[in-house]
């Protein structure tokens, strides 16, 4: 069981370091890389708390090995705002659509992930999108709504 | 009425007039959350988020395999020889009792478990994995005793003594434990003469409803990270709703190791959501624990999902038994509701939501004739305690359902038959004190009219009918009478503004209430007003949050800390400038004077510095305030037989609520077309994020009665401890339609007459449903969850 | 939750490098795709292997071959890769309708049709689409190729016909000669994300021959053989239908468990039999439900 070499691009910034080969990603980006916003929440893919970009794709880095993360370009919230707010942050800010705010960055990221694919989503997809991510505060509308402006093209820029 | 306004009125801080005009400037205002950045960029921190070095040490528990067992024997021989163990701790190691209203438990189980999933022991390692090689590798012996898992049958002449022990528990003066059986705690309220009462009525219904356990299902878990310095105080990171009440039962229960109050210090990041279900102290006390065993080494227990669900506090089941009387004219002559809480394993909180209930039971009606009896009985199943609606929420089911039934028995039309009964301002309470002012009656009529009631809603599809139901609800703080909140407000010298208190952010916006507040009255813009979460050494005490009671508690002492350093800042310009202080008001961060139009004064240019004087010399320093409240007028004491005399409750928040229900008459699915709810807030501080609880806690509510229950074996082991198969709902299960309504009659001791929403608006769910079920299929279902499978097979058998 | 068991990890570059891997462990090695099960079992401690051996670099199994009656799905292809992919909607509408009812789009981004199939869970969504569609599973070992319609594959609740060693390197779909009509019901307990209690593919071809297939009511998931007989030569009436709904008693056998009891089961099979037989005869016609709408 000796330790592995990976390398993956972090937020756009290369990182190396060594996992075993049990070592789950969400664990390493964690504890090991020092990205917070992944959160564990059921650590068996039901609540969508982890959500992670890998290689472009929404996944649950609770179910992914670090050791498949090697040569992966993984992306977290911390990444996707880097050049400032993005439109839906700002619109989920605007509406006070989270309250306790651990489900968030899990909730952004699918939501980003649902307007690359269907910039105009219609309601249906935006909620089949962020239908895998447990938010147990809001009752989803706040959240639904902010993503819904966004997809309207209503959202201020 | 007046007359009890008023002596509330009398009891608080004064009456203020903010601004030159009068009006609020951001009180009432739906502003942004002063989290809301922080939650959205991923920079919240929450337990889990914080970094403790690389001497952190990782604890896995070992968990009773069985519900009810005298231990044996404990080898922990093998696991010591795991590499990466450091030590393995067990119940011999802290033989101390704990428990925040009594005290029924050990750290870990000392000599038997009582549930399935208790903690027996635990393996403290240098790796997480280590720690899970370690536990697995203890051997306990365990002698099985019978189990009971009904409340009912705990209570029958042989059932087994789950505490053997009870009589001499440690308890508050309001409980009522009975040594040698399983009740420990029975809360009767009497009033009135019910047996006459059931006489004069010209019908009378009675039935049995049943609810199961349910999970807070907050999206983080519990967890704990305890450090025992070498400089002996001890450090508590958790992820809590009661830092404060933590530090004292963290005290209390490791006093024996040298340990007092001072030497306790506890931190509590962001909240990932509490619901309850973090209120007190339940897995925590391991983390403080174990940290007095491995000195200099912060040590971390963090749950699983699973644990998650066995071993923090479960919502109480409860079987409720309702007899009502009423005359034709829908007047309620009498009313008997007996409670038979599931309390699980230990009662130290949970007897605390029994005693609750039992005082309030009646729900907002009028009752001249009462006797509730609401009876906290141990069970093997895990421990028992708050849950948004602290026994409202369970018991509403029961009697909202029968008050339905009960204007059905007499022909007259439910809605009707609740506005003939409301408990009105001034009216006598079940424990004898008067109710509170309140919007109970123009809350009815609003979603009355909301769901146009009266008017039968139909389906275009032959396979669905549409129902509709209104149901009522109420729900007091539950504290004791002394719970208090306290504020420090810091100037800085740029005229923004940090507040600390330790009343917890769990979502619900409370930072961004009392920014608000402090903004009203200091005319510092909220953006300017800092707001962060507790830490015991540094913010002041606050009982706990818990209750939907810090937007009044802690609201009121923020409000009184603002006052103090408005009246600091008034007082230092008089002294240093010669304004008559009377004359003086403040706006847009500066100070102005009535009688002379061109004076400002910036709060950025003396609230650190002070003010020069002609002498060139400086008068006063940092402005800091400070406020703190109690409700004085509170009570817990009263008649152990009848529950009255007391004033144990500080005020009720009431409210309606209404729903459109389609249901498929052959799948038996459910659709929620329609809901209103209107609560009564006494004064919106922020709109925006009262909805948000409406339409949150709608949706929380509406799933334990759509989909949720905690599932156990004949053995008591949970069936169902994971989202796969206890299933909260998702962005596809939301109603099509909210309608969440703002009712504002002022709460007199209120800040600016707020009175607390944040439980209230999940309590009123159940029974919506099984109302409007039966009004859609004419079948009556009296056991929650009302499922799917539940309605279909109920209509296919006819 | 760290895995706390400890295992080798290889991820070879080709697939007889794959083959002879897993061979090497005597079946003590896992093969690791998407991993939403294999991850779940490994921190649960239900699955010890002594190696993973991931066979995402094996790049002939990331495509979909389309013949002119078949497509040959890699063990690669992820439930989202088929949802996206329009020959897949619109050449085999009922894998694309029930792959939209497994879990959620995160986990669909990985989870893969071929590793869904080997859980062999009694309430697999694909299976019953994959059935109407009479896939053939394709797998490779230590003895080499071999090809066994999907329905042998089945042996029993979390059991197949896998041989130790041996990887499922895709799964071939016969695209229906005919003009056909067909969707996936699934009863779960909300809207979101659930395991079927009673999953149902129907297809209705031109010829009036029907090919009905379910899951969760049943140690695995078959063909329902006595419905589609009497059904078969006949244009579906409810006077049929409901001769067919009195076959469901003998041809299904569901449990009670803590999704749902065995009489629900067995009751909505039938409501659910009702509506999809008449949902895919009407999209045969060109009318009937909205692709991908739920039908209960």
């Amino acid at each position: 069981m000796k330790n592995i070499s990976i390398q993956l691009k972090l937020n756009g910034v290369r990182r190396t370091l060594e996992v075993e080969p049990s070592d789950v990603l969400l664990d390493v980006l964690r504890d090991k890389l020092g990205v917070k916003s992944p959160k564990v929440g059921c650590d068996r893919g039901d609540c969508g708390s982890c959500t992670v970009f890998m290689n472009g794709k929404t996944v649950r880095s609770c179910l992914v090995l670090a050791v498949e993360a090697d040569g992966a370009d993984v992306v977290t919230l911390e990444g996707i705002s880097k050049n400032g707010p993005t439109r839906l942050q700002k619109e989920f800010v605007k509406r006070n659509s989270f309250q306790c705010g651990f489900c968030a960055p899990g909730v952004i990221l699918s939501a980003e992930e649902a307007l690359k694919k269907h910039p105009r989503a219609s309601d249906e997809e935006i909620k089949e999108h962020i239908a895998g991510n447990l938010c147990r505060c809001t009752g989803y509308k706040p959240i639904l709504d902010a993503i819904k402006t966004v997809a309207s093209g209503k959202a201020s820029k | 009425m007046q007359k009890l306004s008023q002596k509330l009125e009398e009891l608080t801080v004064p009456p203020i007039s903010v601004g030159p005009a009068g009006g609020h400037r951001v009180v009432g205002k739906s502003v942004e959350r002063i989290d809301g950045w922080e939650k959205v960029s991923g920079a919240a921190k929450f337990l889990e988020d914080l970094d403790f070095g690389p001497n952190l040490l990782y604890a896995a528990l070992v968990e009773s395999p069985v519900a009810h067992a005298k231990i044996k024997k404990i080898d922990v021989r093998d696991a010591l020889k795991v590499p990466g163990v450091v030590k393995v701790v067990t119940g011999k190691d802290f033989p101390y009792k704990f428990g925040l209203y009594m005290k029924d438990r050990y750290v870990f189980a000392y000599d038997r478990v009582r549930f399935v999933g208790e903690q027996v022991a635990a393996v403290i390692a240098w790796s997480p994995k280590a720690a899970l090689r370690g536990a697995a590798k203890v051997k306990v012996d365990y002698e099985e005793l019978p189990i009971v898992l009904d409340p009912v049958r705990a209570i029958e002449k042989n059932a087994t003594l789950i505490h053997p022990d009870l009589g001499n528990y440690p308890h508050v003066p309001w409980f009522f434990p009975k040594a040698d059986t399983n009740i420990a705690h029975w809360r009767k309220t009497r009033k009135g003469d019910w047996e006459k009462g059931f006489r004069e009525a010209d019908a009378v219904l009675e039935d049995t409803y049943f609810v199961p356990r349910y999970a807070h299902c907050a999206i983080e878990v519990h967890a704990a990270v305890g450090l025992y310095d070498m400089s002996g105080r001890l450090t508590v990171w958790t992820a809590s709703q009661s830092p404060f009440t933590q530090r004292n039962v963290f005290a209390e229960a490791l006093a024996p190791l040298g340990i007092s109050h001072k030497d306790v210090r506890v931190i509590t990041p962001y909240v990932g959501g509490g619901f309850g279900g973090k209120a007190g102290v339940s897995m925590e006390i391991i983390g403080a624990a174990l940290a007095m065993t491995v000195k200099g080494h912060p040590v971390k227990v963090l749950w699983n999902r699973a644990q998650e669900f066995c071993n923090t506090y479960q919502r109480q089941g409860v079987v409720a038994k309702i007899k009502m009387g009423v005359k034709k004219n829908g007047k309620i002559t009498a009313l008997e509701h007996s409670l038979y809480w599931d309390a699980g394993a230990y009662v130290e909180y949970g007897a605390n939501v029994v005693n609750a209930a039992g005082l309030s039971a009646t729900n907002p009606y009028r009752v001249d004739n009462v006797k509730i009896d609401s009876i906290c009985i141990y069970t093997n199943l895990p421990p028992g305690g708050p849950y948004r609606g602290f026994g409202y929420s369970e018991f509403s089911f029961g009697i909202e359902s029968h008050v339905t039934r009960m204007a059905q028995k007499i022909g007259l039309d439910p809605v009707e038959f609740r506005r003939r009964n409301h408990i009105k301002e001034g009216d006598t309470l079940p424990y004898g004190a008067h109710m509170n002012p309140n919007g109970l009656r123009e809350s009815i009529d609003k979603v009355a009219a909301e769901i146009m009631w009266g008017s039968k809603a139909k389906s275009d599809d032959p396979k669905k009918a549409v129902g509709k139901s209104l149901v009522l609800f109420w729900k007091s703080p539950a504290m004791p009478p002394n719970a208090a909140s306290s504020a420090f407000l810091k100037f800085n010298e740029d005229g923004s503004i940090n507040i600390l208190i330790s009343g917890m952010e769990i979502g619900q916006g409370l930072l961004t209430a009392m920014a608000q507040i402090a903004s009203e009255i200091l005319s510092v813009p909220v953006a300017k007003i800092r707001v962060e979460t507790p830490d015991t050494d540094r913010n002041p005490y606050e009982w706990q949050t818990v209750g939907s009671h810090v937007t009044w508690g802690c609201g009121n002492a923020v409000k009184k800390a603002a006052l103090d350093a408005r009246d600091q800042i008034f007082e230092l310009v008089q002294r240093a400038l010669h304004l008559e202080k009377d004359t003086l008001y403040l706006e847009d961060e500066r100070v102005k004077c009535r009688t002379k139009p061109d004076f400002e004064l910036s709060f950025a240019s003396f609230v650190i510095a002070g003010i020069q004087t002609e002498d060139h010399t400086f008068k006063g320093g940092p402005i800091m305030g400070r406020g703190v409240f109690m409700p004085e007028f509170a009570s817990a004491i009263g008649d152990p037989e009848t529950g009255q005399g007391g004033h144990p409750n500080v005020h009720y928040t009431t409210g309606a609520a209404g729903l459109i229900l389609e249901v498929d008459k052959e799948t038996g699915k459910m659709k929620i077309r329609k809901v209103a709810l209107a609560v009564d807030v006494g004064k919106a501080i922020n709109p925006d994020l009262i909805r948000g609880q409406v339409v949150g806690g709608l949706l929380q509510g509406f799933a334990t009665v759509l989909y949720e229950d905690m599932r156990y074996s004949e053995k008591g082991k949970l069936l169902n401890p994971n989202f796969s198969d206890y299933k909260i709902p998702t962005s596809l299960d939301v109603p099509e339609e909210i309608v969440p309504i703002i009712v504002e009659v002022p709460q007199p001791d209120g800040p600016f007459g707020a009175r607390g929403v944040g439980e209230h608006t999940m309590i009123p769910t159940a029974s919506l449903v099984a109302n409007a079920v039966e009004d859609a299929l004419g079948v009556r279902i009296k056991s929650m969850p009302i499922t799917a499978e539940k309605v279909a097979l109920t209509v296919s058998k006819g | 939750m760290p895995i706390a068991h400890e295992f080798d990890y290889h991820k070879p570059k080709t697939l007889p490098e794959a083959v002879k891997l897993l061979a090497e462990y005597r079946g003590k090695a896992k093969p690791l795709a998407g991993g939403t099960d294999l991850i779940v079992w490994l921190k649960g401690g239900l699955e010890k292997p002594e190696a993973v051996v991931d066979i995402k670099a094996l790049r002939e199994l990331g495509r979909i071959v389309w013949k002119k009656d078949e497509a040959l799905i890699g063990a690669l292809i992820t439930f989202s890769e088929l949802i996206d992919n329009a020959d897949v909607r619109k050449k085999l509408p009922v894998l694309w309708e029930a792959s939209r009812t497994v879990a959620s789009v995160g986990v669909r981004n990985r989870a893969t049709l071929a590793g869904n199939i080997c859980s062999a869970v009694p309430s697999l969504d694909s299976a019953p689409a994959l059935l109407v569609y009479d896939a053939v599973v394709h797998l490779q070992g230590p003895r080499g190729k071999r090809q066994m319609p999907l329905k042998d594959f089945f042996m029993g609740p979390k059991k197949t016909a896998l041989a130790p060693g041996e990887l499922v390197t895709g799964v071939a779909v016969r695209i229906p000669k005919k003009k056909s009509g067909g969707c996936y019901a699934k009863l779960g307990r909300y809207a979101g994300e659930d395991l079927a209690q009673v999953g149902l593919a129907v297809l209705a071809l031109a010829d009036n021959t029907y090919r009905v297939a379910h899951c969760a009511v049943g140690p695995v998931a078959r063909r329902a053989e006595k419905i589609e007989g009497l059904l078969n030569g006949k244009r579906l009436s409810d006077i049929l239908l409901e001769e067919a709904v009195r076959l469901v008693d003998k041809e299904i056998s569901p449990i009670s468990d803590i999704r749902s009891s065995k009489e629900y089961r067995l009751h909505m099979t039938k409501v659910m039999l009702r509506r999809a037989l008449w949902a895919a005869v009407n999209r045969l016609a060109g009318s009937g439900p909205v692709a991908g709408s739920s039908l209960i």
